[in-house]
């Protein structure tokens, strides 16, 4: 049965409109306009328990939205959802004892506190038993690395540590489903790569089942091998990573370098994109082309000094994504 | 529900105030000032006169020290702690928790308040009684029954602080209401002047709104200015009231979550 399932889900708020100068704001205390936003447009999906999900989007696509929706904070304006067999808003309380959130840009340990208080406290918010909570934290403390500043205030601690801690609070509890907000948001190369081998074991380990949203695709790489990605509020491509490259049809790059300049080269196997002379880039038939059946066609006799074959960066194919969307609406799997 | 977390939050907001220990030496320092600039201002008032309508300088010593840093706490904190929340999103935060925000804010408050009476108002009650000099309770039973009135006191400000910054769920800002509020009750809550010594008309309003139970009443029973009969019926009154505005809170609360709109996020 699946874990989260989202059905023809919309999220409209309604802003009033502001009017410019100070009559403006003196008429807006009297009458107000307002404008509609639908940050969330007709989204569905479904997560089985144990995914790995990543939720990714440009900003104000209406990413945090959603979470908001899935952890019970805000309410659909149309359509449902279900997390664990429930409706989250309905059922805040008993939903949020089963979850795990991680805001990147909110704290929810205690500022002025030892991290470790911070931890306590939420053994008594969650009704952890002694033991199981003694057991998690010292698991947290070590896979996270944390020991060395858990007795520390938070305030005196730099953002990768608090990250860190940010998130074995969310953890102390043995949730079902860990929703993440951005959480590798302005943390340097290591602590990012920290959190991001920590989530991956939890998620494989645990069984914990993971959803995150983020801006940062190596995020998304390393930790999920499904990609949800939306835009303007609506879905625009549910599946696995590497199907988004398939249905891109962003194919691998070769180049080729020759100690003279051989001319002009055709090939079947793969298409000539950048003709520098002596080094020529081509882009690989498909993905069943391997790099044997270019050199097989190339034939020998050539002067052959260097082979390079590079995958194509997920970056890149996200890019075209956006840029072919209109093209690629009709053609959602 | 989780109920021993809410004790353990109550004890969190104490210790995080042992963090900050030289806003208690400043908050100690102003009680302390306006406490003695409120003295010279009724012995002033009274000009040598044993007695002002019925009311001794001593007695009037005492209901200014009770009426002012004791019942007429410093409310504002959880005023700004619920408009921030809004503001700020942060609100979102206390409702991914399994946990009830006004009975998180309750507990967090108590804390805040018990660390207060300990680390201010006690010293400074004990420098007034031995400089100026405090009266004892009236009688023992006005000295007992001062702790109910006291209960209710406490709560009734605690709710009005909580409805005003709930109501910046709709507003968006807590910032003007905490002006109305502290003009409306520095006057009708008798934190500043006895209502005793207020016009009739508008002494038996005020005596009739939630308000006067936070300073006027309390300080008034423990002075002995009300009968036994008279002290049981207002403290019926005043649980009337702390039950209305419960149940305000409680009902904004409802309607807030559903048209909850973080914002920031």
């Amino acid at each position: 049965m699946a874990i989260i399932s989202a059905s023809s889900v919309e999220k409209i708020f309604r802003q009033p409109k502001r009017q410019a100068g100070f009559g403006g704001s003196i008429r807006g205390l009297f009458s107000r306009d307002f404008t509609e936003i639908r940050a969330v447009d007709g989204i569905s999906f479904t997560i089985q328990p144990g995914e790995a999900v990543g939720y990714l989007g440009p900003n104000g696509a209406g990413k945090s939205t959603m979470i908001k929706m899935m952890t019970g904070i805000l309410v659909p304006s149309s359509g449902t959802v279900q997390v664990l067999g429930r409706e989250p808003h309905t059922n805040r309380i008993t939903n949020a004892a089963e979850i795990g959130v991680v805001f990147g840009q909110r704290s929810q340990l205690w500022w002025d506190l030892p991290v470790r208080d911070s931890f306590d406290l939420n053994r008594h918010i969650y009704d952890i038993p002694t033991a199981r909570f003694a057991d998690n934290l010292a698991r947290l403390t070590t896979m996270l690395d944390m020991a060395s500043y858990i007795d520390r205030p938070v305030r005196q601690l730099s953002l990768g540590q608090r990250m860190r801690a940010e998130i074995a609070m969310a953890l102390l509890h043995d949730p079902k489903i860990l929703f993440l907000d951005e959480p590798t948001i302005g943390l340097d190369v290591v602590a990012k790569d920290t959190v991001r081998k920590f989530l991956a074991e939890v998620n494989r380990d645990r069984g914990t089942t993971i959803i995150l949203t983020t801006h940062d695709l190596v995020d998304i790489e390393e930790i999920c091998p499904r990609l949800i990605m939306v835009d303007d509020g609506k879905l625009l491509f549910d599946g696995e990573l590497k199907h988004l490259r398939q249905t891109l049809g962003s194919r691998r790059r070769l180049k080729l370098e020759f100690g003279t300049d051989p001319g002009p080269i055709t090939l079947k196997t793969a298409e000539l994109v950048t003709d520098e002379g002596a080094a020529k880039h081509f882009l690989l038939e498909n993905e069943q082309t391997s790099i044997l059946d270019v050199l097989t066609e190339l034939g020998s006799g050539h002067d052959l000094t260097d082979i390079k074959l590079e995958e194509p960066n997920i970056e890149e194919v996200i890019r075209t994504f956006y840029q072919n969307k209109p093209a690629l609406a009709g053609a959602r799997p | 529900m989780r109920a021993a977390a809410y004790p353990a939050f109550a004890l969190t907001a104490f210790q995080s105030r042992l963090v900050y220990r030289n806003q208690v030496w400043a908050s100690a320092f102003g009680d302390l000032v306006s406490i003695f600039a409120r003295i010279a201002i009724w012995t002033a008032a009274f000009a040598g006169a044993t007695q002002v309508d019925g009311i001794t300088l001593p007695e009037m010593v005492t209901y200014a020290l009770l009426s002012g840093p004791l019942l007429y706490w410093e409310y504002s904190r959880v005023l700004y702690d619920v408009g921030d929340a809004v503001r700020t999103g942060d609100v979102a935060v206390f409702l991914l928790k399994p946990l009830h925000y006004p009975s998180y804010l309750l507990s967090t408050h108590f804390g805040h308040f018990a660390f207060e009476c300990v680390a201010i108002v006690v010293p400074v009650a004990l420098i007034v009684g031995f400089t100026v000099g405090l009266l004892p309770p009236a009688s023992l039973f006005h000295g007992l029954m001062f702790f109910p009135y006291w209960a209710v006191s406490w709560l009734i400000l605690f709710t009005l602080a909580c409805l005003c910054g709930l109501l910046a769920f709709w507003l968006l800002t807590a910032f003007s209401l905490e002006w109305l509020l502290m003009a409306i009750m520095s006057l009708f809550s008798g934190a500043i002047i006895p209502l005793w010594f207020l016009p009739t008309p508008l002494a038996t309003i005020f005596g009739y709104l939630p308000f006067a139970w936070i300073s006027y009443y309390p300080a008034a029973v423990y002075l002995g200015k009300l009968d036994p009969t008279a002290t049981w019926l207002h403290l019926g009154i005043g649980l009337l009231w702390l039950g209305l505005l419960t149940a305000a809170v409680l009902a904004l609360w409802g309607k807030a979550r559903t048209r909850l709109v973080v914002q920031g996020g």
